[in-house]
């Protein structure tokens, strides 16, 4: 029995003294609002103050806590600081998924007990320890040093930045993520993965467990899924064949102490290991999959003009970058429990439809008896848009009968999950004397690794994007997902086209220098515009921002090109870069639908499918659907995403929800407003308030005998591409350009960034604090991409090896919001979320050349890999 | 849930005495920093913990009247840092320590269960090499102390014998005009591994370097003490000449590994760049410029 003083509250906790404190307070204790992202020291999402001091929870024995103050989230309100930093990161938009937030907030509490008004540079050091996926730290600095000065948020038009309107729950530890809201008595299930790359393998009898083996012989329907409807190459349990290293072979299932006790040589498990395949060898190799014979999953192809103008001046050169991981703190982690014939599948995820469907497949059950009721998700970014856990708790639930729980390791997270495809480019582009862009000639390899997953997107995405946005005369262009026995690639924010914008920006720099251009001024001059025509033959007649992008930025290319050091060892540069990006998926058919009630006694109730993972939909499309409607976003009641409650809103990927879902809230706001109208006989303006359970219109009440409402569904109108990239592949695309200011270090290779500026044409800004929430998010990731950020499978299966950017890497942002109105999206507004990342590495390389006059040709821009660009040039 | 046994004994007899009769199935338990991420990788299954939080000795730290220090090996860098003498004495120590992770960590982790983990990358162990701390250690056949660079053997082996525990650390008096630092390189800002480290301690007098030590870490199956490159810079006014044939004999230690953190080329080049701006760090501190 060890003795806290918790939260203020002496309290027994009856657990061996060896228990990390964080499993005590979580499973002892009931306090879920303290989170574990990795059990090892790294991410502190565990972070609890001891005796007043921050502590990682997950480093703590019990026994070292023995007699002394233990507070967390759930008792931060109590504490002097507590609730103005709670009301200060909520106004400020300092939490997005929420994951990191309650140990953001025990370090900052103890920052400001001593230091009541920090600087920037206190800030950083107090919260260094604690990391955030989402936000880019920026908002949360501000919120730390702001705290008193919060003003009151304003009603939540569109166009006002109201603080997020789930955002409550994440500030006090109420909110449930997928591993904190199990049944007690829930069995435990653990994968058994393949330690090989590439291996057979078979298994014997597994009687003599202390757990349930479960494997592909259990399936009760089909073993298998993936993200295409025709392509199901992954089985939740493989069969005799591991493709990477990760690889789901069988998982235990049983109390959480049986299944914990198992050690890996008593699993009867015989492996094989076979030589890996990687994309250097894979293409024309034995096939990994009989369906892909040479191991090219897909080839994307573009075909623009027939012949090059004559140029005067050519660029070339090849790239590669590596796998990338989404890193959400929260590891996947989720539920299932049957219900006579139904299952119900509790957990974090960005697509409860397509979960819904593959558990369905898995299980051999209709659709209808299948329900995905997401929990909280602590970030996705691409990532939990493939299945996880769900089949498998879902499967063991439906066999045993009773709820099964999963929670992956971090190192587990990070050896099964989808990654960025790493690339290989070859590039080459030209220009006329005048620095007009003539040609540009493109060919890439994606590694897909071992299953298809998002490759088809990749392959789809790349061809029609890696120009940029730009005036191309002659435009070539491949890009093939070759199979290997590497981790699959899936979705990451931007699908493939982050790693071609850098090849496509490097260019454009050597372009310039050559013609004498300004590297801003040469984007400017080629830049696409409105009424111009892209190489895929599609007609931009409306919403094309990126030449105000580029002037909002001017003023700061000049400054900060002034200011930068040019003699030394510390070397400044400025770099540039732009973007576009199809908002929705490519050519294909990507509907959502929304709805709004009014029920007879006043209440007003959206139903939302669209997952929020943290990137704010919630907030947008209720923001919407009032403004369309004509009453304020606080009279509204949310059902949000449940699949037995709310419609098909699709996937939150592809930076679609402000757009489409957007649209479809817009369609259910406007669709309601015309009935209530109806009733009340009212002319378009009429105005409605409801209060008191009482909606007037024109300040008469209108009386309701039966439940109204109003349903809204947008599909955005694309043309399938042709085999030579010819069609419409989205209906509308953001455009942004950024600049990066960096100080490298001559003798170490080292790089110290100083400013990011970005200019972002997000069609109309619905809710200006939430997009510069996910611009900053966008680029810190971007950072990551660009400095430090490889996965290595084996190598970086912890937030250690892996490592992502800290508070002290993210410099200060300055953000330009340009709208230029989209027609066809809800007030004008296109998306966000994909676009921030992609310009963001360019932008840095184009810095360290600036600096320097190295063009790196691999990422991440390791220092031991500037050092070697800098010595070769 | 668990059958393993958690002791804190109040005493370093008690703990020895514990310790020797687990039979090498025990861990000692400092910060945990190390321990505990070991434990959950599955990489020690410990049968008896045995915390040392408890044992006043191994979480004092001490200016002894000659002005030498003596700092428990279960000290923290947190607790370190508040004391009022330390920070003075010996900057580049300091420093190293409260390098280590992050502020959670650093209010944990010890300088003992560094060196006793046994990674070539510690941070505090280059400082404490450069600093010329000498060890205390205990064990079932009595007491010994031992120089801080002979301790370890090879990436997580230590020459503690069966049975032993590390104490503490002496830190020898500081003569006038005494400065040290320590420097790392590592590619994020924070809370990561050195892909090399180097610590150097001075004594000047006029201008005049009159002792000299260099430790470097992460260059090696071991922390190294660098002494050519220390004998290099006695006798000199940290001319670029003396620099440059210091940093010279820091490359020339170096038998570093190709990682995805740095290759062979770079440490060998950082070793160098490294050592020079520690010694002018540490020249500041010696001549009160800093
Ligand atoms: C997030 C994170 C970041 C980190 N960053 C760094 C870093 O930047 N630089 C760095 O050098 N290290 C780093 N570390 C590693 C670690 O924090 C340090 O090695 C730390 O100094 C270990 O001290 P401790 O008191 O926590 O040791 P413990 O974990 O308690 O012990 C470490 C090992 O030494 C043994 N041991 C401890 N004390 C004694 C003793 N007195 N006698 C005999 N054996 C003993 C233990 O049995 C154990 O095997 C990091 C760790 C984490 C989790
Ligand atoms: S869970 Fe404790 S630091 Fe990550
Ligand atoms: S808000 Fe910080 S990780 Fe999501």
């Amino acid at each position: 029995m060890t003795s806290l003083l918790l939260n203020g509250a002496a309290t027994q906790v009856a657990a061996a003294p060896e228990t990390r404190l964080s499993a005590a307070l979580r499973d002892e204790c009931g306090l879920t609002g303290t989170k574990v992202g990795c059990d090892a020291g790294d991410c502190g999402a565990c972070t609890v103050l001891l005796d007043g001091a921050q502590v990682c929870a997950c480093l703590v024995p019990l026994a070292q806590a023995e007699g002394r103050a233990v507070t967390t989230v759930e008792g931060l309100a109590a504490t002097p600081q507590g609730a103005a930093l709670q009301a200060a990161f909520h106004s400020h938009g300092a939490a997005q998924c929420g994951i990191c937030t309650p140990g953001m907030l025990m370090a900052a509490t103890e920052l400001l007990a001593a230091t009541p008004n920090p600087d920037e540079a206190q800030v950083q050091a107090a919260l260094g320890g604690v990391l955030c996926r989402c936000t880019g730290y920026r908002a949360i600095i501000k919120a730390v040093l702001t705290l008193s000065t919060a003003a009151p948020p304003p009603p939540g038009a569109v166009g006002d930045s109201i603080p997020r309107l789930d955002g409550l729950p994440k500030l006090d530890g109420s909110e449930r993520f997928g591993a904190d809201d199990a049944p007690a008595d829930a069995l435990w299930l653990r994968p058994i993965r393949s330690p090989h790359a590439h291996a057979r393998f078979s298994i014997g009898d597994a009687s003599h467990l202390p757990a349930r083996l479960l494997t592909a012989a259990d399936i009760p329907g089909r073993n298998g899924f993936g993200i295409y409807p025709d392509i199901k190459d992954q089985a939740v349990f493989a069969e005799g064949l591991a493709r990477y290293r990760g690889d789901c072979v069988a998982a235990l299932v049983g109390e959480r102490a049986a299944v914990e006790a198992v050690r890996w040589e008593d699993l009867p498990i015989t492996w094989q290991e076979l030589p890996p395949l990687t994309a250097a060898t894979a293409p024309g190799a034995a096939p990994l999959h009989p369906r892909w014979p040479d191991n090219i999953l897909t080839t994307g192809r573009l075909r623009s003009g027939e012949t090059a103008p004559p140029a005067a001046h050519t660029a070339q050169g090849q790239w590669t970058t590596g796998f990338v991981e989404h890193a959400y703190i929260e590891p996947e982690a989720g539920w299932a429990e049957r219900h006579g014939d139904t299952i119900h599948v509790h957990g974090c995820t960005q697509a409860p439809y397509m979960d819904r469907d593959e558990v369905a497949a898995v299980l051999g059950i209709p659709l209808d008896n299948v329900r995905i009721i997401p929990s909280a998700c602590g970030g996705g970014f691409g990532g939990k848009l493939d299945v996880s856990f769900q089949p498998m708790v879902a499967v063991a639930a439906w066999l045993t009968g009773r709820p099964v729980r999963a929670v992956w390791s971090r190192g587990e997270s990070l050896a099964s999950s989808t990654k960025r495809h790493p690339a290989s480019i070859h590039a080459t582009a030209a220009c006329d004397a005048a620095g007009r862009l003539t040609s540009f000639e493109f060919t890439a390899d994606y590694d897909t690794g071992a299953y298809a997953s998002w490759g088809p997107t990749v392959a789809g995405r790349v061809p029609v994007h890696c120009m940029g946005p730009y005036r191309v005369p002659y435009v070539r262009s491949q890009a093939r997902a070759v199979l290997t026995n590497n981790p699959p690639s899936g979705a990451f924010r931007g699908f493939g086209v982050p790693q071609a914008a850098i090849a496509q920006e490097m260019l454009w720099d050597q372009l310039a220098d050559a013609t004498g251009l300004d590297r801003l001024e040469f984007r400017v001059l080629n830049a696409l515009r409105e009424g111009d025509t892209t190489n895929t033959g599609q007609h931009l007649r409306h919403s094309v921002g990126l030449v105000e992008c580029l002037e909002a930025l001017r003023p700061h290319w000049h400054t900060l090109r002034a200011q930068r050091r040019t003699t030394g060892r510390l070397r400044g540069g400025v770099g540039v870069a732009c973007m576009w990006y199809g908002i929705g998926n490519t050519g294909m058919p990507n509907p959502s639908t929304m709805r709004l009630t009014l029920a007879p006694d006043g209440r007003l109730t959206f139903h939302n499918g669209a997952v929020d993972i943290g990137q704010g939909s919630t907030t947008v499309l209720a923001q919407i659907a009032a403004e369309a409607l004509g009453l304020p976003v606080s009279a509204l009641h949310m059902v949000l995403y449940d699949t037995a409650l709310t419609a098909d809103a699709g996937k939150t990927s592809a930076s679609r929800q402000t757009f489409v879902s957007g649209r479809a809230a817009q369609a259910a706001g406007a669709a309601l407003r015309g009935e209530i109208l109806r009733r009340a006989n009212a002319g378009p303006d009429a105005r409605l308030t409801l209060s008191d359970g009482t909606l007037r219109v024109n300040n008469e009440p209108l009386r309701l005998d039966t439940t109204l409402e109003g349903t809204g569904s947008y599909d955005p109108p694309t043309v399938p591409l042709d085999a030579d990239g010819q069609g419409i592949p989205y209906a509308t695309y953001g455009f942004a350009a950024q600049l990066a200011a960096l100080e490298v270090d001559l003798d170490l290779g080292t790089i110290h960034l100083q400013k990011i500026v970005a200019a972002h044409d997000v069609g109309r800004a619905i809710n200006p604090l939430l997009v510069r929430g996910q611009v900053e998010g966008g680029i810190a990731q971007g950072i990551g991409l660009a400095l430090m950020e490889e996965y290595l499978p084996g190598r970086t299966e912890n937030l250690h090896d892996y490592l992502i950017p800290t508070i002290g890497d993210v410099p200060d942002i300055e953000t330009i919001l340009i709208e230029a109105r989209e027609p066809l999206g809800p007030f004008g507004a296109k998306g966000i979320g994909e676009p921030a990342l992609v310009p963001t590495a360019p932008a840095i390389l184009s810095a360290i050349r600036d600096a320097t006059g190295a063009t790196l040709r691999r990422v991440p821009a390791l220092p031991h890999r500037v050092l070697e660009a800098i010595r070769g040039h | 849930m668990t059958d393993i046994r958690y002791l804190a004994p109040p005493t370093l007899d008690e703990a020895v005495r514990a310790f020797a009769a687990a039979q090498g199935a025990a861990r000692i338990l400092a910060g945990g920093t190390d321990l505990l991420v070991q434990m959950r990788n599955g990489m020690v299954h410990p049968g008896t913990i045995i915390d040392i939080k408890k044992i006043p000795e191994m979480t004092s730290i001490t200016e002894a009247a000659d002005g030498s220090f003596w700092v428990g090996a279960a000290v923290s860098g947190a607790v370190l840092a508040e004391h009022p003498r330390f920070g003075k004495v010996w900057p580049g120590v300091l420093e190293a320590i409260n390098l280590i992770g992050s502020t959670q960590v650093q209010g944990r982790a010890s300088a003992g269960g560094n060196l006793c983990h046994g990674s070539p990358a510690a941070d505090s162990v280059p400082a404490m090499v450069a600093a010329g701390a000498v060890l205390t250690i205990a064990g079932p056949n009595g007491r010994r102390t031992m120089p801080v660079e002979a301790f370890p053997v090879g990436p997580g082996r230590t020459s503690l014998a069966a049975g032993e525990i590390l104490v503490g650390f002496t830190l020898p008096a500081r003569p006038a005009g005494s400065g040290d630092a320590y420097l790392r390189m590592i590619p994020r800002t924070e809370m990561d591994i050195a892909v090399v480290g180097v610590g150097v301690s001075l004594t000047m007098a006029g201008g005049v370097v009159t002792a000299a030590r260099v430790g470097l870490g992460a260059a090696a199956p071991t922390v190294l003490l660098v002494a050519d490159a220390a004998k290099v810079l006695v006798g000199s006014k940290l001319d670029d000449a003396a620099l440059n044939a210091a940093a010279a004999a820091c490359s020339a230690a170096c038998k570093p590994i190709d990682d995805k953190r740095g290759t062979i080329v770079y440490r060998t080049k950082v070793a160098a760049v490294l050592l020079k701006r520690a010694a002018a760090i540490a020249a500041d501190r010696a001549q009160g410029r800093a």
